[in-house]
Formats: structure tokens, sequence, C-alpha cells
């Protein structure tokens, strides 16, 4: 068995002592009895026998298979001058936990024993004197393997000659995250097939335990692949080979006799969870990650108490999801976009939060979201936006839709009066079977009652809105954009005029509305007073989009351009200019550093603010690309095409890669072009031309996912 | 606080409740080690600690040792108040634990399950949600 074959099966083997306590170099002792004629693999050769001979056994004969082997062993040391003095020292046994039932027992004896090799020198000694022994006292008829072809080593000789071993060794290791042992002579070679690494005798220096307990690890994922069914409460093969080892008390190790001598030190296992007070107990759990604490809860109830702390959970929870997406310009256009990260109070269930936002986010990886249906737009839905309490969507019919994400109910209608609706051009109200989708919930408002009838309103289509706390800002197709009211009831305070032509974006911040236009300009007007301060003018074609960060402004252009602002100055400070033709849609990124835009060469485009490069392209729709959104701290990017269909796409993924990041492809959800597409933590909400506004949930029916909300 | 305290600390002994000799070495070497680091930020009060558990080369050596020492040594630390030596203990400990399976923390500390079956299986349907992504 070769070392690289072999070292996926190691069993450890660790200093136990102080570290202020050095280990004797001994093993330069030896080296006398080295003999060069028995080979290095030998002893790894008898104990891959002992291990499936041992499988095939009840376990109720190992016990006397160990009485039996001690006697034959003892007979044999007394005429190998170098085990000789082993006699004097009865194998010793650990003052531990003789509380339990047998197979406890077991499993503890199991556990505190270990087995390691060495292959060289002293051993190799043994091995040498220990075969003429084997070959004279016994002859296992049953037995598969040869010593170099012709000698057969009997169970006495498997059992300890071969295996060099100090009592007292934790199976599991303290420093898990080091690299493997390379195969050398100064460092641990990897033993048998499940058996011991092969240890130098540097140990002290810590690099060789270290490498020693990752060689356990590896040990350890193996073991868990080859039993997969493997339940804690069976007594592992390993375990009763190891105790009958232990049983035995053969293979104490000549060499570090010595130490063991001088220290008396035995591993002592202790439970951090009865011995560190609660709070060491929290802050070590801070450490770990969510799948390992939730794993801690199974270990004892001790343990699930602690494991369960609020403390804990709330930092595991805030370091997932809270941190992420730390942000130079705070993203003020939608300051309302939920972030799913409950309430902000400490005294949640911050563990169950975790659950269900940890699900949702498994529901987006996976592509499931259930589709919710809200009908009631007679025309093509342009524009949409949401938070967590509603959706508010602008129509080619004239009217503003509020509706409850809740109730999927329209709870507002705003527009003419009397829906002097041109005509009823829905008439494709048949349920769709969207692929991907998990559940389809088709809901219908009425028009709500008790007619609201604005003093003011845009009669004509609504093709963007944007909301915040305070005020909505919708433009229209009657070339102007109205401010209304959240507070005051959707209340109209005012309206913008200026543009010559049908208004295609809006974008608000605290100081300022900005307005871009088919007349091919950007209109910056005063939030509060409504005042024009500035026209942008550049563009050479409509446009289409804009959007800010801080005082910093995007814009996209039919024409094929996309420019960014300074709005201090009103002066174009960069541009970006497409492949090929118009671009619809633009997208800041949270941190100002690039922009995304989309449009008809059909992929999005990321762009470098400060250099202007192109730094990658997203392609994967089939025609133009209408609407992006990019959702920073979830790190993702919706699209939305007039191929039909919404993309999620990762906006970390590097210009390199081969699918470009796509990450769901939601398609058939509509029956005819997307217009609109915005993103939060548990869904998107997209709007199409066939008059459909489609809520893609990802929290749908997830118990407790209501936890999440602000 | 020694100069406070003025002749009588330097002459008179300082009784340390709770922390055995070995302790009280491992942890002198340790201070006496990173006496000339500069201060920590105190920046975990907003819970903003940086969660990640790698430790200093010579830490993880100077923290091989036993369980009962390491825990010794952190609750040294805690009753001390020294937090850089709690956070590498801590860390230390934070890192045993780490990736294990329910029974590798077990053994690795010889905990005794004392979950009945059915116990076990109600807390894995609980938490099934987050097993693998």
């Amino acid at each position: 068995m070769s070392p690289s074959e072999s070292s996926a099966f190691l069993a450890p083997r660790r200093q136990t002592s102080l570290m202020s306590k050095r280990r004797p170099i001994t093993s330069y002792d030896n080296d006398a009895y080295c003999d060069p004629d028995v080979p290095d693999a030998l002893p790894q050769i008898k104990l891959e026998y002992k291990r499936t001979k041992w499988k095939e056994r009840p376990i109720s004969q190992y016990l006397d298979c160990d009485q039996m082997e001690t006697r034959a062993y003892l007979e044999a040391t007394t005429n190998n001058p170098f085990m000789a003095h082993i006699q004097t020292t009865p194998p010793r046994r650990l003052p531990i936990f003789h509380r339990c039932s047998f197979k406890q027992g077991l499993q503890s004896l199991g556990r505190r024993m270990s087995v390691s090799l060495r292959p060289r020198c002293g051993r190799n000694k043994v091995n040498a004197s220990n075969v003429s022994h084997a070959a004279t006292m016994s002859s296992d008829p049953s037995h598969p393997h040869t010593l170099q072809g012709k000698e057969k080593p009997s169970r006495w000789f498997r059992s300890h000659s071969a295996v060099r071993r100090r009592p007292s060794l934790p199976v599991f290791n303290l420093y898990p995250e080091v690299d493997p042992p390379s195969y050398s002579f100064t460092s641990p070679l990897p033993g048998p097939t499940r058996g011991p690494p092969l240890l130098p005798f540097d140990m002290h220096t810590g690099a060789a335990a270290r490498a020693a307990a990752a060689a356990q690890n590896e040990a350890l994922h193996y073991y868990q692949k080859q039993l997969p069914g493997f339940h804690p409460e069976m007594p592992r093969l390993s375990d009763l080979k190891l105790t009958r080892d232990s049983e035995s008390g053969i293979g104490i190790e000549v060499q570090d006799r010595r130490e063991s001598v001088h220290s008396g030190v035995d591993v002592i296992r202790l439970d951090p969870a009865r011995v560190l007070p609660l709070e060491i107990i929290e802050q070590i759990f801070c450490y770990l990650d969510p799948q390992t604490l939730l794993r801690a809860e199974l270990v004892s109830r001790e343990w699930r108490y602690k494991a369960k702390s609020r403390h804990v959970w709330r930092y595991v929870f805030h370091w997932e999801y809270n941190t992420a997406g730390w942000n130079r310009y705070p993203a003020r256009h939608c300051p309302q976009s939920a972030k799913g990260v409950g309430k902000g109070v400490s005294d949640q269930d911050w563990q169950k939060m975790y659950l269900v936002r940890r699900k949702i986010d498994q529901r987006w990886a996976q592509g499931e979201a259930a589709a919710i249906y809200l009908n009631g737009h007679k025309d093509s839905v342009y524009c949409v936006q949401f938070d967590e309490h509603k959706i508010i969507t602008g129509s080619r019919d004239r009217t503003i839709r509020v509706w409850d994400t809740h109730t999927f109910q329209c709870i507002r209608k705003i527009g003419p009066p009397s829906q002097a609706s041109r005509s009823a051009s829905i008439s494709d109200t048949a349920s769709l079977s969207p692929p991907g989708a998990f559940h389809i919930l088709n809901t219908s408002s009425m028009d709500p009652s008790g007619g609201f009838a604005p003093h003011d309103y845009h009669d004509a289509s609504i093709l963007c809105l944007q909301f915040d706390e305070d005020i909505m800002v919708t433009g229209s197709s009657d070339h102007t954009a109205i401010i209304w009211s959240i507070r005051e009831n959707y209340k109209p305070l005012c309206r913008l005029r200026g543009h010559k032509a049908g208004v295609l974006d809006v974008c608000i911040n605290e100081q300022h509305i900005v307005t871009c236009s088919k007349d091919t300009t950007i209109c910056v007007w005063d939030r509060h007073s409504g005042e024009l301060i500035k026209k942008l003018t550049g563009h050479r074609g409509p446009v289409n989009a804009v959007q800010m960060r801080g005082n910093l402004l995007a814009s996209a252009s039919g024409d094929g351009m996309a420019k960014l602002w300074n709005l201090t100055d009103g002066l174009c400070v960069k541009e970006f200019s497409s492949k090929d033709r118009g671009l619809a849609c633009v997208e800041f990124s949270e941190d100002g550093r690039s922009i995304l835009a989309g449009g008809n060469d059909q992929v999005i485009y990321e762009y470098d603010t400060s250099t202007g490069d192109l730094v990658r392209e997203l392609s994967g729709h089939k025609r133009l690309v209408r609407s992006l959104h990019l959702d920073s701290s979830n790190n993702r990017i919706v699209s939305g095409s007039y191929d039909m269909s919404v993309k999620v796409w990762d906006s970390r993924r590097g210009r390199d890669t081969g699918d470009g990041g796509l990450k769901i492809n939601f398609e058939g959800w509509t029956t005819s072009w997307m217009l609109a597409a915005k993103s939060d933590y548990r869904k998107i909400v997209c709007t199409s031309q066939d008059g459909r506004v489609v809520i893609m949930d990802f929290g749908y029916g997830l118990d407790g996912v209501e936890m999440l909300e602000a | 606080m020694i100069d406070d305290l003025g002749e009588a600390a330097t002459s008179e002994p300082i009784p340390i409740q709770n922390i055995n000799e070995a302790v009280l070495r491992k942890v002198i070497e340790w201070c006496t080690y990173h006496k000339g680091d500069p201060p920590a930020t105190n920046d975990d009060d907003n819970d903003v600690r940086k969660k990640t558990t790698d430790i200093d080369e010579w830490d993880q050596k100077f923290m091989q040792v036993d369980q009962e020492m390491l825990f010794e040594i952190i609750l040294a630390a805690n009753y001390l108040d020294i937090k850089a030596l709690l956070d590498v203990g801590c860390k230390t400990v934070a890192n045993m634990i780490k990736g294990k399976s329910p029974e590798e923390i077990r053994k690795t500390f010889n905990i005794q399950n004392d979950f009945t079956p059915e116990e076990e299986d109600q807390i894995r349907r609980e938490n099934e949600w987050a097993e693998d992504r």
C-alpha cells in the first residue's frame, strides 16, 4: 500500500502532555536495531489483515481472543530482548468513565486508544525477531497473507509487534485545519487502511501533531463515506478492533515509556459546556458556522440548551445577513426595500429566522418559487416598485394600483375618476402553468370601492414610478410627472412640467427628483418645491432610464450610450457605449463603482465607472433587455426581457465565467414581454405587457417567514 | 495598578485565587510573548467582531495542551480579563468543534449522549432545513 493510497485512512496520534514537557527524542537510539531486510510496508500489511479478519467475527469472541493473544504475547516477549521490559509494565489503563454499558465501554476504550506505526529502526528489529517466533509458534490456516511470500504472521505477532501504541492518545484532534501530511521521514506517514499514521519524532514542534490531526480528519471523512448508514449508537468497527487491542494490553510503546513514566499525565477529555461558564461557551459558539452550531445541538442536552442561545444566533444571523453589502452610497432610491432581517429588536427567535432565511436562499439557488398573479390592470403594466406591505404598479390603462403584499388584493386604484378604459384589451386571463413554480395562485381583485378621485391624475399611460416613505413620483406619456404624498393617502402634491415628450423613467433621493424623457433630456427637480433645477442634455436619443447614487447620475439612452453625470455641476463625466443598438435600462452598483445596462443588444453590459471600460457582458436573453434590478445585499441581478423571461444572475461572478453567472431562468410565466422586474430577499415582482403582475415568491408558505419582516 | 499600590505591591504577594501554578505559568508565558502587541481595537462591543478562527502560529503551538489545561487557560484568561488570550482559547475550542458531526464532537470531549432516539429525531427534523444546500 503506498502512502498516498492509504493517507485517507488515518487514525490519530498526538502528544498528550503539556507543551512545556518535551518529549524525549529516542528514535535515534534505535537506529542500531534497524534491519534493512524487513520492508517498511510490512506492518501495514499485517494490520490490514487484522482489520478484515475482525470484521467477520461476532463481538462476543473478541475478549477471548484477547486473552489468548495476551498469553501468546507474553510468551513471545520473554524471548525478545527488545520487548522484555514491557512485562514489567502492565497495560496502563485510564481512570476514565467506566460508568456505562458494555457497548459504551467498548466505545470509550476505542476512543482513548490509538495506535501508530513506525516504519523503521527499532520496530523493524522487533518485527524481524518476531517473524521467527511467528513462524514457529503459530500457523493460522485461514490466514490470507504471507510474509515475504513464505512466513505467516501469527495473531500475537500481528497484534503487537507491528503496532506501536501509546495507551492514552486521543482519537480526535485539536487542530483540524492544517495541511495533510506529506510523504517524508520528518512528517507523518499514512498508516494502514483505517489505522494510525506513521509519525516522526519531532512531535513537540506541533507540526506533526497538526498534520496527524489533519490526516485524521481525512480519515473521518473517508469513514463517513464508507459507512453511509452509520449511526452514532452503533459501535464502530474500528472501536471493536481497538478495544480488542486495548484489552489485550499489547503493543505498549517501548520508546515512549520513559516519558509516560515521567509525566503520569493522561489525556483528559472534558465537556466544555460543563466546565466553562455560559458566556464563554457563547463566545466559542459565536465562532462556529451555523451548520456546526445546528449539529452541536445534537451532542447532548447541555449542548442543545447552550447552542440555542439567542445571543449566539443573533450574532450568527447578523453576521450572515446584515453585514454584507456595506455601501458607500446608501441606496436611498428605494429606502424601503426589505432586508429580511426582522424587526431589529433583540428579543427574537434568531435561530428560526436563520433557518427560514436559509430556506429562502435555498429556493433561490434551486429556482423554486410560487407564482402569484395579481390580476386587475386592463392593459400593459409598465412599472412596479414594492416594499414589505405594498406593491405599486403603473399601467397603460392610466391607473396606478396599490396591492397588499399579504392578501394580494388591490387596495387602491389611482386614476381617472370613471375608468374610461379604452378597451378591455386583456382577454387572456387563462391560467398559466409557469415552469419552476411549485405553487400557483391566481388572484383577482374587485376594483376598490369608495372611488378615490384625486383632483389630479395622469390621463395617459403610467410609464414609470418611484416611491419612498414620503412621496411617490410617477411619469407618464402625458409628458409630465406627478408627485404624490404617500403619507397623505396618495394625495397628488405637484405636477412636474418641462418635458416635451413622455416621461420614461424617474428616480428620487433626499433632495432631487430626476426624470428622463423621450425628448432626449434629463430634468433635475427640487424634491420639495417641485422647481426645475437643471436640464441635462447630451443624449441623441430618448433617455430610457436614470438612476442616482449620491451626486452621480447614470442614464441610458436609445442612442446606445450610457452616461454618467455629476449632479452638482450637471456635467457628463463619463460615457459608456453599447456595442450596437440602444440601451433600455441602467442600474448602479451599490458601491457606485460599476453600472449595468441592458438593451437591444440582448446582453447586459457591466461598465467600470472610473475607467469607463466594459467589464463583462451577461448574455442569455434572446430579445431586448427591458429592465434590470441589482440586489447588492444578496448579490443578485434580476433582468426582464422582451423574450418573456426573467433571469437572475450572480452579481459577483467575474468576467471569465462561462455561463455569465446565470442562476435562474424563468420563462413562460407571462404571455407577453416582461416590462419591469424588481426583487428583494424573498421575491421578484415583475410586470408584463399582457397586463399581469407576477410575484415570484421564494418564501411562499414557509413557517415563520413573517418573522423576517420589519 | 502597581503604581497605585506603591511599595507594597512589589513586596507583598498578590493572591490569585482559582488559578494554579502551571496554568499561571502558561498565562505568563503567553503574556510575555505578546507584551509588545499593539492594543486591540475595542470593536467587539458593537458586534462586529471578526468571525474568523484563524490563530497565529505561535498561539497555535501555545494552545497545544491537553483539554484540562486549555480550559484552565480560558478560565484564567477570563478571570484575569485578558481578552486576547480568551479569544485565542475560544477559537481553539471552536476549531475543535468546527465541521464535526455530533458524534465526533462527543468523542472529542467525551460527552455522553443523553438524548433519547426520539428526541434526536425531533431535533434533526427541526434543523433539517439547514442541511446541505
